[in-house]
């Protein structure tokens, strides 16, 4: 009985009572991928001796779980940091009031452009929407050169979109809903039905059918296709509507927020601040092709950079409001 | 040598009334047949002496010690020196022979746990099967073997409910006299309950017949063959 | 007078401890929401097209039970029932599809029809989700109907024998016979079916389980989520009282101590037939997914083999130890309720953990972050602890049930002849019930551990932040990674989860020998 307690009882009673002692952490949820997100964690925690508590999850799976949890969590934050992969997230936090302003010198490198108005969320390193496509199924003179091409006939059940309700596919089609108006874009939207468009379950799916050669192209992001080429030599991928009087392509910055009550509070803004920072941008340039936000970081050759993009011009967080806004039709419009 | 008094018990299973109003005592030192049809309450008599099951009214002594009444039992089964054989002998699957027999005889040393198996084991013949496990036992030797599990606790009274039921007639002899001259040799008092009214007529010093959860007649044998009750009449005259 | 109280004490204290700890978690969130939401919002999943969508779900679901319970009989017959050549074999290796994940069955079949017919559109489709749903389920059917036809005793067929003809007999005798384990093996895949979000998902078929998945993770619309909810678990649980009697009672995955007294027929002129047949199912159910993921690991630029083990080692590790805790949870709870249950008539916990197990993934994962993220119980909730009871709700009464079936068939009289020689209840409990029980326990503890080694749902949405698990690993990689590292790693949590199985089984076989009897 003794030698019970001994081995069994008390390393779990300690167990348990360690993990409740206050210690130097930060817990973090993330839906960025964990290939690319973990690794910079990793750092943060070797460089500041911070031990770094991570719940990942996916932008491809719909984030659900850190998502329901921060929203769940509410009256007890157990997270400090949320890291999202596009801004939309955060302002649905923001919505429900769970984030809390942050500013430091940091946050100031980055354009206003790219920030919340009070700090809520900070954006970083960006991601665009562009088309990947299998060069074996078409030839990259005839391929699409808006996202307005979509709809014509010769086209037709060629391509692949993500389904508009989750991932960064619901936030690129919001900003369309800002720049074209709710009647055009509805209309654009439908047409593309008309001409077959195939919904595929995430950006990653429309990447892995583009890659098989099950469908000739589809509009993903930069992250995506950047994997795409270095796993297949029969992918490529262009940005669309480049054309001078064309709208540009979306860009999309990871967003970091800090939580409202958390108990590392500290902590957490110690690592906003080093994701905020140059290195951090540099490191995601180089494993998945992100381009960087803070003026003149340098990015390695096959990385695209902001200067060379003509971008689509919106506002984030007009942005957010509008995507809950149609979401109610989105899914309408996904589910005919 | 007890006497076993059972009186005005009522119990039920259930939905289904079993007894009621059922009184009925077992002498000292015999052996009782309890006879009836399947169904009656024969086996439920059995399990509320033994303590098995309480009674829902009514009292059950053994040897003057009240052991449950109304609904509480006030003797624990294992304080009523009752030896129970089960009709399909529950005899545990995975203990020996051995172990089956010395399982009871916890308070006891080693070694005379060892001398007292094997000289029951002895004295019901089976000695030589000691060491194998119920499913490589014949009928018989499984008979032998509940019947020694009992014995060897040296109980007042041994209930047994149908243990004989699967048996040829040839060794169904054999076993119930072995059980007589045990019964001589232990001196306790037997219930014996069957639907097999030749086996109650070999077996029982006097024999009750029920039927429907009352005592239609007891008596002796002789008294059995000549009583004029009807339903005794077309049980056991066929 | 102790004795009594014992009895007292292991009858209500388990009731009430599952009760707190996982049925209240539960009723808060459904208080929650009644209080909470508006009236409007309350009532408003009660539409025309919410009910649709209720009956197209249950309508495919349905099918998939039906198809994966009709074949699962006949393996079960053709195994079980017919003097054959490596049933043994088969019957392992028919078992294996349990291991491997819905979704990845998905993706599977649907790059393996785009490889053998160059276009794979027919799979995006509700048949598809029955497709896979029949292949990944009938197993299961395989198992419970197995044990219900070896343990038909031969002498009811052979005296049917004696009287019509043998295809009449299995219609009139066996079919009978064997009619509350096809029930059950329907309503348990019907249930599983229901459930599962992964496969229509993946395959863009809009179903009442992706409805609610999409009203929590699009539009966190919790009230109305939970709300569909409910009514999921209100269709649920209508199914269930409709056959509760077979269910509670349910004999699925009974081990059968005694040697098999059923009756075997020869099927001298279809052998043939017979192991093409079978080999046909293993080709769809086991070669063919492995095969895809074997080709999709060596396919990539580079081998990863190395690089998913790296990746895998720390949360391979973890799974694993906290698989096996949960195990000996499921186990050891399992079994206590199952013996409250079977002897001692309390059939409320069983209930409960019933409840648990057919409640929604998501809303289990919600209702115990809701009441156990306090900071008076951040013991449970910051820690493993938190796994392991979610691991409780979601399998312990499939413990349960397996184990209640093993102590139903041990006679009472055993106990009772212990008891009337004066052996305390803890002793007879020890020495006479679980030696008994133990190839029910094995069972019990090889399919939990399988279960709590997969399991996602939950995990998701409360694994402690900072550990890492396998599934939820191979999950959050898969997002962005070489299709070649998510093959390879799927592979190794496979190799691991076939190497513990392994393991067990040599144990169990050195321990059955112990416990040979019978």
């Amino acid at each position: 009985m003794k030698r019970f307690l001994n081995n069994i009882i008390l390393p779990v009673i300690l167990g348990l009572a360690s993990c409740s002692a206050p210690s130097d952490e930060v817990v973090v949820y993330t839906s960025v991928d964990q290939v690319f997100s973990e690794p910079v964690l990793k750092d943060f925690e070797k460089e500041t001796g911070i031990r770094v508590r991570a719940v990942y999850d996916t932008e491809e799976t719909k984030s659900t779980g850190v998502m329901n949890r921060l929203i769940a969590e509410k009256n007890n934050p157990q997270c400090d940091v949320f890291w999202s992969g596009d801004p939309v997230r955060n302002g649905v936090l923001l919505s429900k009031g769970i984030t809390e302003p942050y500013q430091s010198k940091q946050t100031l490198l980055i354009p206003e452009h790219f920030r919340e108005k009070d700090n809520h969320w900070i954006g970083f390193s960006a991601r665009a929407r562009v088309l990947i496509y299998n060069k074996n199924l078409i030839a990259a003179d005839s391929l699409p050169q808006s996202i307005f091409d979509f709809t014509d006939p010769a086209y037709k059940g060629q391509f692949a979109i993500a389904n508009p309700l989750f991932g960064t596919t619901t936030f690129h089609i919001a900003a369309l809903f800002m720049k074209l108006g709710d009647e055009k874009a509805k209309q654009w939207m439908n047409n593309m039905k008309a001409n077959d468009a195939v919904i595929a379950a995430s950006n990653g799916d429309v990447k892995k059918r583009v890659m098989n050669g099950e469908l000739a192209f589809g509009l993903t992001d930069t992250d995506d296709a950047f994997e795409a080429k270095k796993e297949s030599d029969n992918v490529d991928y262009i940005f669309l509507d480049q054309q001078k009087s064309s709208i540009g392509t979306l860009i999309m910055p990871n967003a970091v927020s800090l939580i409202k009550n958390s108990r590392n509070a500290e902590n957490g803004k110690q690592l906003i601040d080093y994701l905020l920072s140059r290195e951090t941008e540099v490191k995601l340039a180089v494993s998945c092709a992100q381009m960087p936000l803070i003026k003149g970081t340098p990015v390695p050759e096959n990385v695209p950079s902001l200067d060379k993009i003509k971008a689509m011009k919106i506002d984030y967080d007009k942005t957010s409001n509008k995507l809950e806004e149609i979401q109610p039709w989105l899914k309408q419009w996904a589910e005919k | 040598m007890p006497e076993i008094t059972l009186e005005h018990i009522a119990h039920r299973y259930s939905s289904k009334q079993v007894l009621e109003g059922f009184t009925c005592s077992f002498g000292a030192g015999k052996t009782t047949c309890l006879l009836g049809p399947s169904g009656c309450g024969k086996t439920t008599v059995l399990r509320l002496i033994a303590g098995l099951e309480v009674p829902l009214k009514g009292s059950i002594s053994i040897d003057d010690q009240i052991v449950s009444k109304n609904g509480k039992i006030l003797v624990p089964p294992h304080q009523r020196k009752t030896g129970f054989i089960f009709q399909d002998l529950a005899l545990w699957p995975h203990f020996t022979v051995f172990d089956q027999i010395a399982f009871g005889l916890r308070e006891w040393k080693e070694k005379q746990v060892s001398e007292k198996v094997l000289g029951i084991l002895e004295l019901f013949g089976i000695k030589d099967q000691v060491k194998k496990y119920p499913h490589q036992l014949s009928g018989g030797q499984k008979q032998m073997v509940a019947i020694a599990r009992s014995i060897v606790l040296q109980p007042e009274v041994l209930l047994m409910d149908e243990p004989l039921a699967n048996i040829d007639v040839t060794l169904k002899a054999t076993i119930l006299r072995h059980l007589q001259s045990l019964r001589e040799q232990y001196r306790f008092t037997m219930l014996y309950v069957t639907h097999d009214h030749r086996e109650a007529m070999q077996t029982g010093d006097s024999i009750s017949v029920m039927n429907a959860g009352k005592i239609e007649v007891s008596g002796t044998v002789q008294q059995m063959r000549e009583s004029s009750n009807e339903f005794v009449k077309s049980f056991i005259h066929l | 007078m102790g004795r009594k109280i014992v009895r007292h004490i292991i009858r209500v204290v388990p009731s009430l401890l599952l009760f707190l700890l996982l049925g209240l978690p539960l009723i808060v969130l459904l208080l929650q929401w009644l209080g909470g939401a508006e009236r409007s919002v309350l009532l408003s999943f009660m539409n025309r097209e919410t009910l649709l969508l209720v009956g197209k779900s249950l309508l495919m679901a349905c099918s998939a039970a039906l198809l994966a319970t009709f074949t699962g009989t006949v393996c079960a017959f053709i195994l079980y029932k017919l003097r054959f050549a490596f049933t043994g074999i088969y019957k392992l290796a028919l078992l294996l599809p349990l291991l491997i994940s819905p979704y990845i069955f998905a993706v599977a079949w649907k790059d393996g029809f785009f490889w053998l017919f160059g276009n794979n559109a027919a799979i995006y489709s509700e048949v598809g989700v029955i497709l896979i749903h029949t292949l990944v389920f009938f197993p299961l059917a395989m198992l419970i109907m197995g044990s219900a036809l070896s343990r038909i005793d031969a002498s009811y067929e052979e005296a049917g024998l004696m009287v019509i003809p043998f295809g009449k007999m299995l219609v009139k005798i066996v079919l009978p016979l064997i009619r509350p384990a096809l029930t059950i093996s329907f309503l348990l895949i019907l249930i599983f079916s229901l459930s599962d979000f992964s496969v229509p998902a993946f395959f863009g078929e809009r179903t009442f389980t992706t409805e609610i998945f999409t009203q929590f993770s699009a539009l966190y619309n919790f009230p109305l989520a939970i709300g569909q909810s409910v009514l999921l678990l209100f269709v649920c649980l209508l199914l269930m009282l409709a056959e509760t009697r077979y269910l509670s009672d349910a004999p699925f995955f009974s081990v059968s101590v005694k040697g098999s007294g059923s009756k075997k027929y020869k099927m001298r002129n279809w052998q043939v037939f017979l192991h093409g047949l079978l080999w046909l199912l293993l080709i769809l159910v086991l070669l063919m997914p492995v095969l895809m993921l074997v080709i999709q690991s060596l396919s990539g630029k580079a081998l990863f083999f190395s690089e998913a083990w790296m990746l895998m080692r720390s949360a391979a590790l973890q799974s694993v130890k906290l698989a096996l805790w949960s195990t000996l949870l499921l186990t050891s709870v399992g079994l206590w309720m199952a013996y409250i249950k079977e002897r001692l008539g309390n059939r409320l916990p069983n209930l409960l953990l019933l409840l648990t197990f057919i409640v929604p993934s998501t809303v289990l994962g919600i209702a115990l972050i809701k009441y156990y993220n306090l900071p008076v119980v951040n013991f449970v909730y910051g820690t493993t602890a938190i796994l392991l009871l979610a691991y409780l709700g979601k399998f312990g009464f499939i413990a349960s049930r397996i184990i209640g079936n093993g102590i139903r068939q041990i006679p009472v009289s055993l106990e009772e002849a212990a008891l009337v020689m004066g052996i305390p209840s803890w002793k007879i409990f020890v020495k006479i019930n679980l030696p008994l029980l133990f190839p029910s326990l094995f069972a019990a503890f090889v399919l939990s551990f399988i279960l709590s080694l997969g399991e996602l749902g939950v995990t998701m949405l409360v694994y402690p932040p900072g550990t890492e698990q396998m599934p939820m690993k191979i999950f959050t990689i898969s997002a962005n990674a070489p299709q070649a590292l998510t093959s390879s790693m799927t592979l190794i949590s496979l190799a691991v989860t076939v190497f513990f199985i392994g393991v067990f089984f040599l144990c169990g076989k050195i321990l059955f020998k112990k416990f040979r009897y019978a």
